[in-house]
């Protein structure tokens, strides 16, 4: 398949997506960059200054870093426990499975503040000792990130034929192997869309992680809307650029070493 | 193809291995059953029982007294009504919309073949997921705010004039424009895996028997990739209708949705039996559309199947 | 205008606290004991305080000019906690088991909370023990429920490109000029609410005077709404908005940063206040080092350098007001704070339900 196969008007409709979507984009990071005082647009001059603070800012590099860690484990949770469960719901034949489908996606058609606080007052009256603790914000993270594995999960398992797993234990293979070697390469797209989400939507958690957070360890959301309560400055800008920054570096990396692996299973295979 | 079908039938026939492999699916579902049951459904559930107790600032728990004046109120004040009108529609609204935008955006990323544009392309989409709300709402501003960036344009051609501007922000096309850029991403990732997963020569047999590239991509690519439409599209009407934060800031807090007035009850009021109250009556009309459109979604692909 | 006020009663609240203790066995009742403090340095043992404070750079700049030194002198750990809303994390845990042991408010957040239950200790307890208390102005006393250490007035922020002169009349926020360019805040936030006990006191008969100030807010629509100052200033900053509530320092930053803009102080001298309350039932170690905390925010050496960061202005009379205001003419002076209005917050709370409607009805939510 080549690029050509793609229709010109088709091209012209993604272009114009893709400027809405960036545009706002640009505008902050370049803001973000500004030489002056505050955020402005058009910036007045370009430095790095707001990103070197940024990086200086132990409160803020602190709760970036707090963040990171969050959404990598609500991810991790989130994508086990969501590509298995889009696993069940594809496979299984039990009646009222379509309930089970809008339960399972519940948790985000209601407000982050609602599910937050509903958790924050039944880990205080259960006296469960999880109230304001990072352990209370995980499970809350999770509650909310889990559909969005399920949903992208569910939507591959759709459009893959599952035939062709039970064709290869048919075949002799173990079930894990059968799942490992077939279906799992078919659906991996859905799992690392999921995965991705799950990370972004803990990591920009703002709602859920308002009665949850615990002290002296903050989200960055929630540091950074109490800090703006008070500050006029481009940290926060800056604080994007950084994001950006990395997820660049880590999908460059990521592409990078499945090369290697790829350029080294070739080698083996030959 | 007729490998497969017989592996299907030799499963059927062999009980055994197909009740350790009901039993084994069951285990796939029931760490996130019991997940949900403790920390979901306990104590949602909590809350919403609480919205039949009398409003009493700073009570948590659920008490006997029952009384249905919460509900009362809610619906006998236009302000919530309208509210509950606008939640469905910003919700149905941004999700066709993002799916229109995000179709032509995800088909272009899937079908990119070069790995270098490719990785690009992707790289652009979870750019686009990294900047807090807050401050990709300045960035909104410089664009559609009535000094931004379109307004400029506008009066520079002389469309408008040079005093006048055009509402697109602190108004609910200011929330649905913020929430469509918010939820194009999500809707993206969804597609381009779905999209991918077509195999291309469904399209070029259809194109071989004659049918235009047109033809072919309405009649083929597209009913094939409806169940990443069904997804995206469900997972981007949750995000809408339950999202406080953007209409609050691109809607100025003079745009009236449910999750605005619960935020306002339980974050900022402390009235948490009217705040679940309104929870669950948005909890409902939810559910009451995901069901819906999962059984149309199931109708609609069910014909293909 | 009648005002009703549902305190509720000691007793009352005691009891509800018993039935509390009763279902939660887990809660230490060591708070029966009667602290003091006298100001000296202690050892705490490294016990922990927790503290609720605002956040981002407010916080690492008290940090450095205040709690890491006490944290070293009195060999403790404070526990910061930045995550607003506070009140509803109050009323949740009760008071027998407060979230904070210290914690920094806006006064119609704190006074909801004290109408809520037996929370804070009162004015009077807290300023037998807090020496650096009595060199504070009276007005740092009115909440009745901590101590004010803070204080910005409030003003109009306005363009100063703009035709029609600058603004010079609490009055002149209404004027045609400004039609869809004047920004003030959400329902529930704290300079909103400031800014509709004024608009009453202008417009109404006196402070009390609701429905004068519901007729003149929605003859003020359409008004651009923000939550944050930070964001009224980048509105500001983009002629977005050309006259704005704001506060003081914070809208005088934008000037000095350049930006053609002005402030005008309201004259009825309403003020946005910082104050600290101390919970009544925390542990004595904690209460002590509470104590002691509140008493080195009140120092002059810590205010001092806060004004000098955030250009806010001190109540403690010993402190000084920082070099930009003290060019611009504002004193430190029993004169020059005698004007100062803080508004009946108790009244403002005990309507809070009503108020809250009709403005969100106002604003169209």
């Amino acid at each position: 398949m080549t690029e050509r196969a793609i229709p010109w008007p088709m091209m012209a409709l993604a272009v114009v997506g893709f400027a809405y979507m960036l545009l706002p984009i640009f505008v902050v990071v370049l803001a973000g960059l500004t030489a002056g005082e505050f955020l402005t647009f058009p910036p007045e001059g370009l430095s790095l200054r707001w990103v070197a603070a940024f990086l200086q800012s132990e409160k803020y590099l602190s709760a970036f870093f707090f963040s990171f860690r969050l959404a990598l484990m609500t991810m991790v949770v989130a994508t086990i426990l969501g590509t298995a469960a889009a696993l069940f719901l594809a496979r299984s034949n039990v009646v009222g499975k379509a309930a089970l489908r809008a339960f399972f996606l519940s948790p985000v058609v209601l407000p982050g503040v609602v599910v937050g606080f509903a958790l924050f007052a039944f880990f205080i009256y259960s006296g469960m000792g999880l109230s304001r603790t990072i352990w209370g914000l995980w499970i809350g993270h999770i509650l909310y990130s889990t559909p969005y594995v399920i949903g992208t999960v569910g939507a591959a398992l759709a459009a893959y034929d599952d035939s062709l797993e039970e064709a290869a234990r048919s075949l002799g293979a173990s079930p894990w192997r059968a799942f490992r070697k077939v279906t799992l390469p078919n659906i991996s797209q859905g799992i690392q869309a999921g995965s991705i989400f799950a990370f972004i939507v803990s990591f920009g958690q703002f709602e859920v992680s308002l009665f949850l957070s615990a002290p002296n360890a903050e989200p960055l959301p929630i540091a950074m809307y109490n800090s703006l309560r008070y500050q006029f400055d481009p940290s926060a800008a800056a604080a994007g650029i950084f994001a950006i920054t990395l997820v660049i570096a880590s999908v460059l990396l990521t592409n990078r070493l499945v090369n290697i692996r790829r350029l080294l299973g070739r080698q083996q295979g030959q | 193809m007729t490998e497969a079908t017989a592996a299907r039938a030799t499963g059927a026939r062999l009980a055994a291995p197909a009740l350790s492999r009901a039993r084994l699916t069951w285990l796939l579902v029931v760490p996130l059953l019991v997940f949900l049951t403790v920390f979901f459904v306990i104590p949602v559930g909590l809350l919403f029982a609480t919205s039949l107790n009398p409003q009493t600032i700073g009570q948590v728990t659920v008490t006997s007294d029952l009384t249905l004046d919460n509900y009362l109120r809610f619906f006998s004040r236009s302000n919530y009504l309208l509210a509950t009108g606008r939640s469905v529609a910003l919700g149905a609204i941004v999700a066709a919309v993002t799916l229109v935008v995000a179709y032509p955006m995800a088909f272009v990323i899937a079908k990119t073949a070069h790995p270098g544009r490719n990785t690009a392309l992707l790289i652009l989409v979870l750019a686009a997921m990294q900047l807090d709300m807050v401050i990709r709402l300045y960035g909104m501003m410089v664009i559609l705010g009535d000094e931004g960036l379109v307004n400029q344009m506008l009066r520079g051609i002389g469309l408008i004039g040079a005093e006048s501007s055009v509402q697109l922000m602190y108004n609910f096309l200011g929330v649905v424009l913020g929430l469509v850029q918010f939820a194009l991403p999500f809707m993206i990732l969804t597609l381009v895996g779905v999209i991918r997963g077509i195999d291309p020569s469904l399209e070029e047999a259809a194109r071989s028997l004659g049918a235009s590239r047109r033809r072919a991509f309405f009649r083929v690519t597209l009913p094939m990739s409806l169940p990443g439409i069904l997804s995206g599209s469900l997972l981007v009407f949750a995000l809408s209708i339950s999202s406080y934060i953007v209409p609050a800031l691109m809607g100025g807090f003079r745009v009236g949705v449910l999750p605005i007035h619960i935020f306002q009850q339980v974050a900022e009021g402390a009235r948490f039996q009217f705040g679940a109250t309104i929870a669950v009556i948005l909890f409902l009309l939810s559910a009451g559309a995901v069901a819906i459109y999962l059984r149309v979604g199931a109708r609609a692909s069910g014909g293909r199947a | 205008m009648t005002r009703k006020l549902i305190t509720p009663t000691r007793r009352t609240l005691l009891k509800g606290g018993a039935a509390a203790a009763l279902s939660a066995p887990f809660i230490n009742h060591a708070w029966a004991q009667d602290v003091t403090y006298d100001g000296e340095v202690f050892d705490a043992g490294d016990a922990t305080i927790n503290i609720g404070e605002w956040g981002g750079g407010w916080e690492e700049f008290v940090r450095a000019a205040l709690v890491d030194q006490f944290e070293e002198d009195f060999n403790c750990t404070v526990n910061w906690d930045s995550s607003f809303p506070w009140f509803p994390k109050f009323v949740t845990q009760g008071p027998q088991n407060p979230v904070f042991d210290i914690c920094n408010w806006n006064l119609p957040n704190l006074t909801q909370t004290k109408q809520a239950g037996d929370y804070f200790l009162t004015t009077d307890e807290v300023r037998e023990n807090v020496p650096n208390a009595a060199n504070c102005w009276e007005f740092a006393f009115a909440s009745g429920a901590g101590v004010t250490w803070a204080y910005m007035p409030y003003v109009y922020a306005y363009r100063t490109d703009i035709e029609g002169g600058p603004v010079d009349s609490f009055r002149a926020f209404w004027d045609p000029r400004f039609a869809g360019k004047r920004g003030t805040y959400g329902t529930e936030n704290g300079l909103m609410h400031a800014f509709f006990m004024a608009t009453a006191r202008e417009y109404g008969d006196d402070q009390y005077d609701m429905a004068a100030a519901f007729q003149a807010l929605e003859e003020a629509m359409p008004m651009k709404v923000s939550e944050f100052t930070f964001n009224m200033l980048s509105l500001i900053e983009r002629g977005e908005v050309d006259v704005a509530v704001h506060i003081e320092g914070e809208a005088l930053s934008l000037q000095r940063k350049g930006v053609p803009m002005d402030v005008w102080l309201w004259d009825s001298r309403p003020i946005l206040t910082q104050t600290k309350t101390i919970s009544r039932y925390s542990d004595p170690m904690q209460k002590k080092l509470a104590f002691a905390l509140m008493n080195r925010t009140l120092s002059p050496e810590f205010l001092n350098a806060f004004g000098d960061e955030f250009l806010w202005r001190p109540t403690n009379s010993e402190a000084q007001i920082t070099a930009v205001l003290a060019e611009a003419g504002v004193e430190n002076t029993p004169e020059a704070v005698e004007a100062f209005w803080v508004p009946d917050w108790d009244f403002f709370v005990e309507n809070k339900l009503e108020i809250t409607d009709r403005l969100n009805g106002i604003f169209g939510l």
